[in-house]
């Protein structure tokens, strides 16, 4: 699948900070989880053992998706610094 | 504090246009970029279409231009459960100069172009993250960046800073746009031999086509592309987050169905993945146009959510070059009379409702409605291919006529009254 390949396919500077910060209390309450599936590299994933949102920000491509679609108010989403996150050569 | 006249967040087409036209004026501009180059962070796969300002921007712009084919062909296929049905369109005279519209690279044209708003006197600062809007009571008085300890003063900003527009929101203007505004796309880019590009989709020279598929989403509101770079193929899927969001189907997934469709899969038989992007349109049409100015800022391109499709027309870049140019004409005049009140600069609203940028998408403004019918995508596609499938079909048992071939298959698929009802609204938004 295409996002198992995600960073041979994509080039990234990765800042040592996440951008984007989950508030897992908040996502407790959410039914859908729609962050899990609708995010285009799954950045998002249900961690049942946990019980909660396990968040990998490197593949992020910035889109929104997640803020969008989150109606619990669990993302503080920002860009990444200047200069840093996904770079496309030639897309 | 460093002081500029003007300062533009974010330098895509429309930001970039802005400061171009006003370094041309002789205004003292800031152009800032968080990618590392400008373009770095788009993934724009589509059309540009011929957008007649570029012209009075640069003599010969087309000519300078780094772009990879210009679009003579346009497809749509309706894709049903066992058969497909294309309609091709091929223009002559979108075969000559001036060509009608380009498929180009934004991560070389954005830094192309930028380089020429440079070239004006512009200062260009990239890999710098506009982390706020400076605010002086009502007024927006410049930006605050990642850099050098932060804040840069300025008559006007424009904001460019692209669909999610942080700073149209910071300043009051809009909220954050809500799943049924906006549509996730995603895109693969193939590699590909420039002769085998020409073969397969039946053009020579620099011709480029591009293909829209529609009925391959799963019954997710939403459709597929193909379009032709010079060596490669832009090929993805652009659905509203609203119906993904219900679906419950993850966009890779539905992605990798649509790349094994077998009309898709012939055009990229043998193609080598090179790259996979996503990211957001607005899609909410002309009523999600926020308010486009206020005390010393003004909003362009996918920030002021200027994009719209009616369907056959999908159109972004060209609005968004046209908005940076009539921002900058706006502006020019502020300096001139020394005003960068909401009141002088609402002027940049009436020149957009003047010109075919909101004029365009005030004609289209229910063909928003159209685009979010759910039947659009599944049951309608369907019904075509029963109606053709029927008409082909020879099995030695008598035809009927056309019109009751598609009555009956109309009948079949969905209540008489709303098939009414979805073909008024239809007619009524495009017609």
């Amino acid at each position: 699948m295409i996002i198992d390949e995600i960073f041979e396919l994509v080039s990234y500077n990765v800042h040592e900070e996440a951008h984007i910060r989950v508030n897992r209390d908040a996502c407790q309450k959410c039914a859908h989880r729609a962050c899990t599936f609708a995010c285009p590299v799954s950045c998002y994933e249900w961690n049942e053992e946990r019980g909660r949102i396990d968040f990998a920000y490197e593949p992020c491509l910035e889109c929104g998706t997640c803020l969008i679609v989150c109606d619990a108010g669990a993302l503080e989403w920002n860009y990444p610094k200047g200069g840093f996150g996904v770079r496309y050569r030639l897309t | 504090m460093k002081r500029y006249d003007v300062a533009v967040a974010g330098a895509g087409p429309a930001g970039t246009t802005a400061a171009l036209r006003l370094a041309q004026k002789g205004l003292n501009v800031l152009l800032v970029e968080r990618g590392e180059a400008p373009g770095a962070k788009n993934m724009f796969g589509g059309m540009l279409p011929n957008c007649p300002v570029v012209d009075e921007l640069l003599p010969d712009f087309w000519e300078q231009a780094p772009w990879e084919r210009h679009v003579v062909k346009r497809v749509l296929t309706i894709i049903a459960e066992s058969s497909a049905t294309s309609i091709a369109f091929e223009g002559k005279t979108f075969d000559k100069p001036p060509y009608n519209g380009y498929t180009l690279f934004r991560p070389i044209f954005d830094k192309w172009y930028a380089g020429k708003a440079r070239e004006a006197g512009a200062t260009l600062l990239t890999g710098c993250l506009v982390e706020n809007l400076l605010q002086e009571g009502n007024w927006v008085s410049g930006i605050r960046i990642g850099r050098d300890n932060g804040e840069v003063k300025a008559h006007v900003t424009v904001a460019s800073d692209g669909v999610l527009s942080l700073l149209a929101q910071k300043a009051g203007l809009c909220n954050a746009p809500k799943p049924s505004d906006v549509a996730l796309g995603v895109k693969a880019l193939f590699r590909l031999k420039e002769e085998d590009i020409n073969e397969r989709f039946n053009l020579v020279r620099r011709q480029g086509a591009s293909q829209e598929f529609l009925g391959c989403t799963e019954g997710i509101r939403g459709g597929g592309f193909i379009y032709t770079q010079t060596e490669t193929l832009s090929v993805g899927l652009v659905v509203h987050l609203d119906s993904l969001k219900r679906s419950g189907i993850a966009p890779y997934d539905l992605f990798a169905r649509f790349l094994s469709l077998d009309e898709v899969k012939q055009m990229v038989r043998g193609a080598r993945l090179v790259e996979y992007s996503a990211h957001l349109l607005p899609e909410g049409g002309y009523r999600m146009v926020p308010r486009l100015f206020t005390n010393g800022l003004l909003l362009t391109g996918d920030a002021a959510a200027l994009c719209y499709t009616n369907g056959l027309n999908q159109e972004g870049m060209n609005l968004a070059i046209t908005s940076g140019f009539l921002a900058a004409e706006t502006i020019a005049d502020a300096f001139q009379k020394g005003d960068f009140s909401s009141k002088q600069l609402s002027l940049y609203e009436a020149r957009l409702k003047e010109s075919f940028v909101l004029r365009d998408m005030k004609t289209f403004e229910r063909a928003v409605g159209l685009m979010h019918n759910d039947r659009l995508f599944s049951v309608y596609p369907n019904l075509v291919g029963t109606i053709m499938e029927e008409m082909f079909r020879s099995d030695g048992k008598p035809r009927r006529r056309i019109g009751r071939v598609g009555w009956s298959a109309l009948k079949e698929a969905v209540p008489i009254r709303q098939a009414i009802s979805d073909a008024l609204a239809g007619g009524k938004s495009l017609i």
